[in-house]
């Protein structure tokens, strides 16, 4: 049991009405533990039955159990209580884009892009999910989805657009660029070894911890927002610029490329992932 | 008696928008030596600026990057660079209209005598 774990685990068995089951269940979902924190999150309603983000927890832990109609009958439950809320809109929006029905995910992630608009996560999702709209041509089954051969054809087609993002504005040269959400996962673009291999998932979990450092020490030392980051290797130099509030946009460039201009291309690259991201707001 | 480093630093902190400039163990963060302007934090500036190097340089070598020779952070109010050698690490914050490119290309040269 981790130390926060315990803490707020202690915190609740003194004031056994208190909102930190909240935090204690979050914390456990985080950590895979769904059994332990769905009895927390279940406890809790029993005295919260009308707290909207204690529904909206037990959805997030329905979903990471593969629940997902239980978890959007806990988002709708939230949106009930509380429809201006951002994260019910979001999760029924991804049950909804998992279930294969484009227009209705459509509509609940507009209602989260309309009420943060700076949540590059959603304006990603939204994204996906009109162009998908548009390649599915409107198809659908009678239960509303759109057909699962022409929704995982839209898919390929949208995931490899998104591979493909910088492409034209990088060209051939020996540099690369990737977008990262905020988890440090590859939203768009691509990491080629020399060997033909994608790596920018494995380049982007390692990379995406120097923004984290760099956040902390700009918030400590009062110097504003974080405009870039860019160091010099042996064989590389990389550059990282912020996209929307938690997205990255990572380049790396041959270390004889220079530096004024791998900054040039950070900042058109910055620009290309924002209105990529924008078109989905 | 004035440190090793006393005369590169001083090179450094007469570079316009300069606001100080240290040199940092690498691991810990400590300073070994610096020269500041009045009201700069030199050990939050040298335990952060330590910190965002080694993981700019463990991250870097994970990724197959090679050693990192050199990092600048731009923030809006200001710059932090850093360039490191044998555990060592010369640091320098500024005010945006520091010259960037000069300040590189000092500090690149005096990093080499890190040691």
């Amino acid at each position: 049991m981790s130390d926060e774990i315990r803490r707020l685990s202690d915190e609740l068995a003194r004031d056994p009405s208190s909102l930190v089951f909240l935090q204690l269940g979050e914390a456990l979902r985080q950590r895979g533990q769904l059994d332990v924190a769905r009895k927390v999150a279940l406890r809790g309603l029993e005295r919260h039955a009308h707290n909207a983000d204690a529904h909206d927890l037990l959805a997030r832990i329905c979903v990471d159990a593969d629940e997902l109609d239980r978890a959007f009958d806990e988002w709708d439950v939230v949106l009930r209580l509380t429809p201006d809320h951002v994260g019910a809109h979001k999760g029924m929006g991804y049950v909804l884009f998992k279930q294969g029905k484009l227009e209705e995910a459509e509509r609940h992630l507009s209602a989260a892009a309309s009420r943060d608009a700076e949540d590059a996560s959603i304006a990603t999702a939204l994204h996906m999910v009109r162009r998908m709209m548009q390649y599915t041509n409107g198809a659908k089954n009678g239960n509303g989805a759109a057909p699962p051969a022409e929704l995982a054809a839209a898919q390929q087609r949208v995931e490899q657009e998104a591979r493909l993002l910088f492409a034209e504005l990088l060209g051939e040269g020996e540099h690369t660029a990737i977008l990262l959400d905020g988890d440090g996962l590859v939203t768009a673009g691509v990491y080629m070894t020399a060997d033909g291999n994608d790596v920018a998932q494995e380049i982007g979990a390692e990379l995406s911890g120097v923004r984290d450092e760099a956040q902390r020490a700009i918030r400590h030392l009062e110097l504003g927002d974080w405009r870039s980051v860019t160091f010099e290797t042996e064989v590389a130099t990389v550059a990282m610029a912020p996209v929307a509030r938690d997205s990255l946009v990572l380049l790396a460039a041959g270390a004889s490329m220079p530096l004024g201009f791998v900054r040039r291309m950070l900042d058109r690259c910055a620009q290309l992932a924002a209105d990529w991201l924008g078109e989905g707001a | 008696m004035s440190s090793p480093f006393a005369e590169q630093l001083d090179t450094l902190i007469r570079q316009r928008g300069v606001l100080g400039c240290l040199v940092v163990g690498e691991r810990d963060g400590i300073i070994v030596d610096a020269n500041l302007q009045v009201g700069v934090d030199g050990r939050a500036v040298a335990a952060l600026a330590a910190s965002l190097y080694r993981r700019a340089r463990l991250s870097a070598r994970a990724a197959g990057l090679g050693g990192v020779r050199f990092l600048q952070l731009e923030a809006e109010h200001g710059h932090i660079w850093a360039a490191g050698r044998d555990e060592l690490v010369l640091v320098t914050i500024a005010e945006s209209r520091a010259p960037a490119g000069r300040i590189r290309a000092t500090m690149l040269q005096l990093a080499e005598a890190l040691t």
